[in-house]
């Protein structure tokens, strides 16, 4: 049995505790699901599990063995797999082969057993003919596929997951859910560690942690019917909200009718022009080895004030439309202007990227949202710099005195990804494109999103979000356009 | 969307070069050098010869083998003026004659006053000169036909039995296979931070060298605040799997085949005959 005891931790610097007298259980073959927020302190738990931090008080027990015996730390390592977020900083090897090894050597195993394990962990993830490649070369579900198959090589009796998927794609979503059913089909104890209900059916037992607290363990049933306990523990927002059906319906994408070159004359009058790309045409790596065509004669008119989604699967060139959207890569053919025939230029389109929180550099938070409107040469005054930040802040809900001369640093993961969109917002764009934009969000991180959304398209601001989350934003907005072999389809 | 270009210059093929064992490909760099090194102009345009045959076996454009060697150029060109022209050449009536063989030549030729050539320097730096062609361009087949994965196992394979005089070769072969798996990785992250900045009105090559250093503050912060997180992470993620920096297994055991050894010995024997002898 894997179990925790009384377990309390503090970080080192740390006012409050991040984990508080915490206890629960997981028996091989059983499949537990540990629900909880951003900033619950749900990541400290994998880190607990497998002895890479140790707690202040009570302890961590695999077996007879605890995490903080230095002796046998190694075998119960090897007996508790732990997979987290990014595949990427998991893998270490140049080959997918010598990744799943690298385990069983470290282990000291002879080279038969190594073989052998590895060919159980391949059949186990159908990672068959992935030997020899790059993992560079992988999409983000084969390498936590690949990640996780590493782990099923040292022979684990129990697997903790932290947020395995929140960086994948639908169907790497897919591909990790299975794995996870199948170990625990296949007799392993799981704790999954995740702030998405939808992991909940196959689980035999649900905990919930809130502030660094277990508030509930149970049956899953009884907390996924109760929308106020989970409104209370932040995990579900806009209960109300309807959700479409329209994905995974294949069918559906025969009716997909091509979105044909705009009519400048139907420029909608208004004050500000619309946002017009004409037959673009892009290439990657022109006239070498690698050339590749991503956009194929790509049409689009976008009005101010209008909400469009455009969704595609990874790989299908939307990062590079957004690109060309926000006027940073030059189309090879065709035009990506405005309607009236002005250039993009950054500040007219403004671009919120994935983890948007990644481009923080500042010492301060407001010389972060500064940034962007001093080098657009628009803060004339001390006076008018204070006030831009200030209504930056105030847009994405952060009370400017508390936050104006703080480290961004020092911020926690949601403040530092909503002061990341304030530094897009000072710069007042006209049209705000998002790129994954509630990609590993929990409920009230999405809920902020559609919010801030709302009310920009609600001040005129033309919106465009690029997101393979379909059923989440299909409901909300005014047109939905599909990625598709180089060109925009109209649904 | 971003393209994945490999690292190094590897040029993916079939041929026996590329099939050839990585270590026993160093090994014959090496006696080549050697070779070059001991060998005569008979010996130096056989090499040549060679060299250029291996190109076309290996199915590498010749002209490729040009690009190791522009950044040499200003070097060769040196090393061949440099034995070439001589501040101290008689004038005709008074010089004196050399052997080059079968025939005599004038020591040196004077030009303008004591400025001029010698004649048979500028044989010699010809020859100092093919030499470091020869090298560089026998290092480049190298380099396209083996992968530079293939190349950093081979290099760590050959360093293990330091290990037996206390050098980590375990934890040198592991940097050496993080450093080669997240080269492309933080490339593309530092490409993803300067658009992002870009997208913010920031300019990274205007203005003069202090406004050009700062200006690229913007992308060093993050890019360093993001490679320690990965660190941090890296390490949990080996701790997790029990890395240790020895006694550890290897289920690629790199047992070399008897054609691998056979190229490998005949070839560098029969380098190093050929570079004595001729």
């Amino acid at each position: 049995m894997l179990s925790f005891e009384h377990v309390s931790y503090r970080y080192p610097g740390a006012a409050d505790l991040a984990l508080e007298d915490v206890s629960f259980t997981v028996s091989p073959g059983e499949h537990v699901v540990l629900l909880g927020a951003n900033g619950s302190g749900k990541s400290t738990i994998a880190k607990l599990t497998n002895g890479l931090l140790l707690p202040n008080e009570g302890e961590i027990r695999v077996g007879d063995m605890t995490t903080a015996q230095k002796a046998t730390i190694r075998k119960l390592r090897s007996h508790v797999g732990v997979v987290v977020q990014d595949p990427d900083n998991q893998i270490i090897s140049t080959t997918v082969l010598d990744e799943l090894a690298f385990g069983p050597e470290n282990l000291g195993l002879e080279r038969e057993d190594i073989l052998n394990r590895i060919q159980k962990a391949i059949s186990a993830l159908g990672l068959e003919g992935f030997e020899e490649r790059d993992p560079n070369s992988l999409s983000g579900g084969e390498k936590q596929r690949v990640v996780i198959a590493g782990m099923l090589a040292m022979n684990p009796t129990y697997m903790v997951f932290d947020e395995p998927t929140s960086r994948l794609d639908r169907k790497g979503r897919a591909e990790v859910r299975n794995a996870i059913n199948n170990l625990n089909a296949s007799g392993h104890g799981i704790l999954h560690i995740t702030h998405d209900l939808t992991f909940c059916r196959e689980a035999h037992k649900i905990l919930v942690l809130k502030g660094g607290c277990l508030v509930y363990a149970g049956h899953p049933g009884s907390l996924l019917n109760n929308d106020q306990l989970l409104g209370a523990f932040g995990l579900k927002v806009d209960s109300n909200q309807q959700r479409s059906q329209i994905s995974g319906n294949s069918g559906l994408l025969d009716t997909l009718r091509p979105v044909t070159a705009p009519d400048r004359r139907s420029n909608r009058g208004g004050v500000f022009p619309s946002l017009y790309l004409n037959n673009v045409h892009f290439t990657y790596g022109e006239n070498t080895a690698y050339e590749q065509e991503v956009l194929k004669g790509v049409n689009l008119d976008v009005g101010p004030g209008s909400y469009t989604l455009i969704s595609g699967q990874t790989g299908s060139g939307k990062s590079t439309l957004l690109r060309v959207l926000a006027g940073l890569l030059k189309p090879h053919m065709g035009t990506a202007t405005f309607s009236d025939g002005s250039k993009i230029f950054p500040s007219a389109v403004g671009i919120v990227f994935q983890n948007p929180e990644s481009q923080i550099f500042a010492q301060t938070v407001e010389d972060e949202i500064a940034f962007g409107p001093k080098n657009l040469g628009l803060l004339p005054s001390k006076e008018v710099r204070g006030n831009i930040v200030r209504e930056a802040l105030d847009a994405v809900g952060l009370d400017p005195k508390a936050f104006f001369s703080r480290s961004p640093f020092t911020l926690s993961g949601g403040e530092m990804h909503r002061v990341a969109i304030a530094s897009i917002l000072a710069m007042r764009p006209t049209f705000l494109l998002l790129d994954e934009p509630t990609a590993g969000l929990d409920a009230m991180g999405r809920a902020f999103i559609h919010n801030m959304i709302e009310q920009m398209v609600h001040a005129t601001t033309g919106v465009i979000v690029v997101s393979h989350e379909v059923e989440e934003f299909e409901p909300r907005v005014q047109a939905h356009l599909v990625l598709r072999e180089g060109r925009l389809w109209r649904l | 969307m971003a393209l994945v270009v490999p690292l190094g210059q590897y040029v993916p093929g079939t041929s026996i070069l590329h099939r050839l064992d990585a270590r026993m490909k160093l090994l014959l760099l090496l006696a080549f050098a050697i070779a070059i090194f001991i060998s005569g102009w008979v010996g130096l345009l056989l090499f040549t010869a060679a060299i250029i045959g291996l190109f076309v076996a290996a199915e590498i454009p010749v002209r490729m083998a040009f690009r190791g060697l522009k950044p040499i150029l200003i070097l060769l060109t040196f090393t061949f003026l440099a034995n070439t022209i001589t501040f101290s050449a008689l004038p005709a009536s008074e010089v004196a004659y050399a052997e080059l063989g079968p025939y005599m030549v004038p020591q040196s030729i004077s030009w303008i006053g004591s400025f001029g050539i010698k004649p048979i320097g500028a044989l010699n730096g010809l020859y100092f000169a093919l030499r470091i062609i020869l090298l560089v361009c026998a290092t480049s087949l190298l380099t396209y036909t083996t992968s530079i994965v293939a190349l950093t196992d081979a290099l760590v394979t050959l360093m293990r039995p330091l290990a037996k005089i206390k050098v980590p070769v375990e934890d040198i072969a592991t940097m050496f296979s993080i450093a080669l798996r997240f080269i492309p990785i933080t490339a593309q992250e530092a490409e993803r931070i300067m658009v992002s900045q870009s997208a913010r009105g920031a300019i990274f090559n205007q203005g003069g060298p202090y406004k050009r250093v700062k200006a690229w503050f913007p992308v060093m912060v993050p890019l360093f605040v993001s490679l320690f997180r990965r660190a941090d992470e890296i390490a949990g993620a080996m701790e997790t799997r029990c890395y240790i920096g020895k006694g550890r297994t290897h289920l690629r055991q790199h047992k070399l085949n008897e054609i691998d050894l056979a190229v490998g010995l005949i070839g560098t024997f029969t380098l190093i005959i050929v570079g004595i002898l001729l």
